[in-house]
């Protein structure tokens, strides 16, 4: 399909998605306040972004965001890597990990508030912790599915040394299978962050309860559109890259 | 254990097995035992044999990519800076897909005392040692097959190697590419004078491009022949020389 087809089809499924949703909300089949129609947003965006709420929140929340993804995924690619790497260290750490990895990131909000305090910090450990996982099994896979013949084509031509099999060869052969673990952890990211602003912490997420307590539904969804814009506006600037950096792939 | 010895002294082969016994595990059979093996600098020397009998295992002794169980591999380097004692050409050519055709040539290049000019320029040379100097900037998924092995053979050139290693370098390839190539390597080995050592299992390959053939055969595997050849590529010398190798690896065929 041409580039300008496909683009002409996601615009209008995006138009029809929206065109359904007010003729749900304007039908009366629903009560406006369940279900605020999309037509109300722009309004609930002017009076929250005149008086600066709006782009007090997304600063905020991606501050968190940015802080957390970082970190998640320079510990994760890091400590999935060095696991495919040494079986000693996989071994050591293997419980550990299968003991930690089921508790999802909210489970450890009582923790983040008494080792952070209701703070920025507390968001983004939350956000590293969920970004962390993702990073840590898609990196462990990727190094462990590096061709070995590659491997052993560095011993022969005299790179076998741990530095440059790590950086001529491993890390570019799991190239691949790291960027989609950081692809995925950037979305897990986005979901993360309204979890734990949900508590008090300022943000995107906070906000949504402060309306919701109000009964502002339409402010909720301003919110809930405004992350949707940021994930996607993030995952299209990572596609780019990634594009960029996978170029010599078919 | 016997690793790779480098040796600095002159001598007229490049490299001498002595002895050599190789197995796989601890307690498992050997592979091959009791080779021994001098190959002269600037020959051509191919090694055939059934699969499985052991032909790039041995290869991959002398490229320091298994330790022989016992006896001596000594190659003996010679005395020019910048260069590595094996160029080693796979049968899966195995360019590093995320690199461009140019950086493939140079892998082998870095680590070595070389600057980055040189390094640039000597790939360059290689590149057009195998005739494929247009290609320096594609990525390897954009070369057919038989181009993908011509690099792999730049790269291995691209060192200066004291002996290039070939492990059936064109046994993948469709019969017109592995022609061409054929008598694309005799070029290169006639220009540059490179000793070689090519294992192969097709005979009419071995005769047409060595000047001398070991015949690997039997369990454990041993040299059971070793024959100087000039039979070229086509005639009844050709013909003879083959059928007598033919013969030779069944009698020795026992698995």
């Amino acid at each position: 399909m041409k580039t300008y087809n496909k683009i002409a089809l996601s615009a209008l499924g995006v138009i029809v998605f929206l065109l359904a949703w007010e003729a749900v909300a304007r039908s009366g089949v629903v009560p406006a306040r369940l279900l605020p129609s999309p037509s109300a947003v722009p309004a609930a965006f002017l009076s929250e972004f005149k008086s600066g709420t709006w782009q007090a929140m997304v600063l905020a929340s991606l501050s968190h965001y940015l802080v957390g993804l970082s970190l998640g995924t320079f510990l994760g690619v890091s400590f999935g890597t060095a696991a495919a790497l040494w079986g000693k260290w996989d071994a050591f750490q293997a419980w550990v990990v299968r003991m930690l990895r089921p508790i999802p990131a909210i489970a450890w909000i009582p923790f983040a508030i008494i080792w952070f305090g209701v703070s920025e910090g507390a968001a983004s450990f939350l956000i590293a912790l969920t970004v962390f996982w993702i990073n840590y099994y898609a990196s462990y896979a990727a190094v462990r599915g590096v061709d070995k013949d590659l491997i052993e084509l560095g011993y022969a031509f005299g790179q076998g040394g741990l530095i440059p099999r790590l950086f001529k060869i491993i890390l570019p052969g799991a190239l691949p299978g790291i960027l989609s673990g950081l692809r995925a952890g950037l979305g897990q990211g986005w979901m993360t962050v309204v979890a734990a602003e949900l508590f008090g912490i300022s943000g995107l997420g906070m906000r949504m309860m402060e309306a919701s307590g109000l009964l502002a539904t339409h402010i909720v969804v301003l919110y809930m559109v405004t992350i949707a814009l940021l994930y996607g506006v993030s995952d299209f600037l990572f596609m780019q890259v990634q594009s960029r950096v996978l170029s010599w792939q078919r | 254990m016997a690793a790779v010895t480098l040796s600095k002294t002159a001598a007229s082969s490049v490299i001498d097995l002595v002895d050599v016994s190789i197995g796989y595990g601890k307690d498992a059979p050997p592979v091959l035992v009791d080779v021994n093996l001098s190959v002269e600098r600037g020959s051509f020397v191919a090694i055939v044999g059934p699969s499985g009998v052991g032909k790039s295992t041995l290869l991959r002794v002398v490229a320091g990519l298994h330790t022989a169980r016992s006896g001596g591999v000594t190659i003996h380097q010679d005395q020019r800076p910048g260069h590595r004692p094996v160029g080693l050409v796979f049968q899966d050519s195995r360019l590093l897909p995320w690199r461009r055709v140019i950086r493939n040539v140079e892998f082998g290049l870095e680590g070595l005392p070389v600057s980055r000019d040189e390094r640039r320029q000597r790939a360059e040379a290689a590149l057009k040692l195998v005739r494929l100097d247009g290609y320096a900037r594609r990525w390897p998924y954009e070369l057919s097959g038989g181009q993908r092995q011509r690099i792999g053979i730049a790269r291995a050139m691209a060192v200066d190697p004291d002996i290039l290693l070939m492990d059936e370098p064109f046994g993948a390839l469709d019969a017109i590419t592995r022609h061409n190539l054929q008598d694309e390597l005799r070029r290169i080995h006639q220009e540059t004078g490179k000793t070689v050592l090519f294992v192969t299992h097709d005979l009419e390959e071995a005769v047409h491009l060595a000047d001398r053939i070991i015949v690997l055969g039997g369990t454990p595997a041993r040299v059971v022949r070793d024959v100087r050849n000039s039979a070229g590529r086509d005639g009844a010398v050709f013909r003879d020389q083959v059928e007598q190798l033919r013969s030779e690896i069944a009698d020795n065929y026992s698995i």
